[in-house]
């Protein structure tokens, strides 16, 4: 009687299994992870996208009156709404609200009223001056306090600004205070002299992606 | 036809296992049921809103103020279907049970999460329920806040742009995460398409899943039995079966909330689309989210501003505030199953007098919830002169410790206010059995 021996075979049946099943999710699921990266389109810096650049004027973007370049009579202690409006590729006139966070706020106040940290140089005459009207916060559009005259208020979660000095936090949760645009006037019209003095929002907590952006920009109009 | 289907299907076997489930009979239990039917009233109204809107963020002519031809007037095509949904026959009336109904959802779901915590039902071996439960309120608020984003008025559009902003926030991988989930940058072309996804696949087949898996898991382990079973019946499950006797209570309650839904909308408007206006740079003033997450809100409100960097990633108040302090606190309630020690399965409801630390942290708990909540309606009690701008965020942070300290104090003393009352009858009865005897 020859004695049976069993013969193990290298690999056991269900270690095959496990290791194939095991391989199958590993693929599948690196393939699903694919398709997550389809969510995320490409980004087109298209002329309606790009921040407020040299040689913009600044327009009405009220809805009753959007489009219509602002004068510097158009302006007073109030808020008044800013779009910059630049030139695209064939040179017609393109409103920069591709981008809603290219939203600018613009006042005036008697001389000597705009202090430090404003940058006076950026300012026409040391009266008009323009920042984003974005809280760096939670990307909200900033409008006149209702509460404390004089200020600007996020309607978001109550981060205040006060647009005399240089739109620095008074209260709330803004992590910056609103960033400056450079402006001059011409003739009756207000000209953007350059990009924003400090990165607006969402770039705030990111120079390096905002002068990224401001390179992509200049390699764009060249 | 009974028995023609029976010989098909075996239906009886069901009748066994699933219809004559025991129901108990007290008026706590129906709060699960009526979230249950407010996902049915939501699914129904919610198909019959799916036939008649536009999901596209694309530019097209407002056909009810057309403009002139050289300025047309153009708003997003998912704002001007809204605006034909709230024109057509019951079109608003629509809108609002769906509103209505999804905000009374979120409120029966914390009451009837309020019942499961006091009375120890999550207790072993319902812990999984406990857990299932609060991915059902996650996602049932997370399909909500997608739901507001979908008429793509002004608010909306606020709206979809702060929580844009949160999820950017996410450190190291925020700006990525916030443009996959909303298809680009801010707003992208396709944002509504995506929301619409999420609001009418995804999100819905997620809370069908879990309420499936819900409602299976607690036929398998059956009801916590309310006190009066252990009188009657000890460990035995006491009740009313579903087929015949507690379908009719359904069905009665079902239609009265229906119709209590009915007129509730028929009286109270919601949402004003026309008022909003389309999507533009101003904000609207005050805009706040729904009572559900008002204390996120709030948080927002009173966290002082700061940033800093970490390992490469930027953290920020509107992280901590957002995703972390939330994240923390909803953590706390997924966790409350593993504070609890005991190894014996529970059986009969417990009452809460008796469990008193248990029952103070909760209220705590909703208090905490609670102030946070009012501090998100910081702006309007700064203009109505309660608090200044100055002492605002001092105030509310005190409050934020002061007033969960004091309510769980408060409780202990009203707990044992009643333990003594209570004894003082059980002495009472032994006094007056004692009478008897003689």
């Amino acid at each position: 009687m020859t004695r049976y021996k069993r013969q193990d075979p290298e690999i056991t049946r269900r270690k095959f299994i496990n290791v194939a099943m095991g391989t199958t999710a590993a693929v599948g699921g690196v393939s699903l992870l694919s398709t997550l990266g389809a969510a995320n389109p490409v980004f087109r810096l298209t002329a309606d996208k790009m921040p407020p650049l040299e040689g913009d004027i600044l327009v009405h973007a009220e809805a009753s009156k959007e489009g219509r370049p602002i004068t510097i009579d158009d302006l007073s202690t109030q808020l008044v709404r800013a779009w910059p409006m630049g030139k695209d590729e064939n040179g017609a006139d393109v409103i920069r609200k591709g981008d809603p966070n290219n939203i600018l706020a613009l006042y005036r106040f008697p001389k000597g009223q705009l202090v430090a940290p404003t940058n006076l140089e950026a300012t026409i005459d040391g009266e008009v001056v323009a920042y984003s009207d974005i809280c760096t916060h939670a990307g909200c559009s900033v409008s006149d306090s209702d509460i404390n005259a004089g200020q600007m208020r996020c309607p978001c979660h109550s981060g205040e600004y006060d647009p005399k000095r240089g739109a620095v936090v008074t209260g709330g949760p803004p992590p910056k205070p609103l960033a400056q645009l450079p402006i001059r006037r011409d003739g009756d019209r207000l000209v953007v002299t350059g990009f924003f003095l400090t990165p607006p929002y969402p770039y705030h907590n990111n120079e390096a992606e905002w002068n990224n952006l401001k390179r992509e920009v200049e390699e764009a109009l060249t | 036809m009974n028995q023609w289907l029976d010989e098909r299907l075996h239906i009886s076997r069901l009748n066994d296992k699933f219809l004559r489930k025991a129901f108990p009979v007290h008026h706590s239990f129906f709060l699960g049921e009526i979230t249950l039917f407010s996902l049915i009233i939501l699914i129904l109204t919610g198909i019959l809103l799916a036939l008649s809107y536009e999901p596209s963020n694309s530019m097209v002519v407002n056909s009810f103020d057309p403009g002139t031809s050289d300025a047309p007037n153009l708003i997003p095509a998912a704002y001007h279907s809204t605006l034909k949904i709230n024109a057509a026959p019951f079109g608003d009336m629509l809108r609002r049970i769906h509103h209505w109904t999804a905000n009374i959802m979120v409120a029966a779901s914390v009451i009837h999460m309020m019942r499961i915590y006091f009375t120890g039902a999550f207790k072993k071996p319902r812990e999984i329920n406990w857990w299932i439960g609060m991915l059902l309120l996650i996602f049932a608020a997370l399909t909500a806040v997608t739901g507001y984003v979908l008429p793509y008025d002004n608010y909306a559009y606020n709206t979809l742009k702060v929580i844009y902003s949160i999820a950017a926030s996410i450190p190291w991988v925020g700006e990525w995460v916030a443009q996959a989930a909303f298809a680009g940058k801010f707003p992208g072309d396709g944002v509504i398409p995506r929301v619409y996804g999420y609001h009418i696949m995804l999100l819905p087949g997620i809370l069908l899943a879990l309420t499936a898996a819900h409602m299976l898991i607690m036929i398998k382990q059956k009801h916590t039995q309310p006190q009066y079973a252990k009188r009657i019946a000890y460990k035995k499950i006491v009740g009313v079966p579903l087929m015949t006797q507690q379908t009719p209570i359904m069905l009665m309650l079902a239609l009265l909330f229906a119709g209590i839904i009915v007129l509730f909308s028929a009286f109270i408007p919601v949402h004003p689309v026309e008022y909003f206006g389309p999507p533009t740079t101003t904000p609207i003033e005050n805009i706040k989210p729904d009572w559900y997450l008002l204390w996120v809100f709030g948080v927002l409100a009173i966290i002082p501003g700061f940033e800093f960097n970490f390992l490469g990633g930027n953290i920020n108040s509107e992280f901590v505030g957002a995703i972390l302090l939330p994240t923390l606190t909803l953590g706390l309630m997924f966790a409350v199953p593993m504070l609890d020690r005991s190894r014996e399965n529970l059986y009969y409801a417990e009452n809460p007098t008796n469990h008193p630390v248990r029952l103070g942290l909760g209220v705590a708990f909703m208090m905490l919830l609670a102030v946070w909540s009012v501090a998100g309606y910081k702006p309007e009690l700064i203009s109505a002169g309660i608090l200044t701008t100055e002492n605002a965020n001092t105030v509310l942070w005190i409050a934020t410790f002061l007033v969960p300290a004091l309510s769980y104090f408060f409780v202990q003393a009203v707990v044992r206010g009643i333990r003594a009352l209570r004894e003082a009858d059980e002495r009472d009865r032994t006094i007056h059995a004692a009478h008897a005897d003689d």
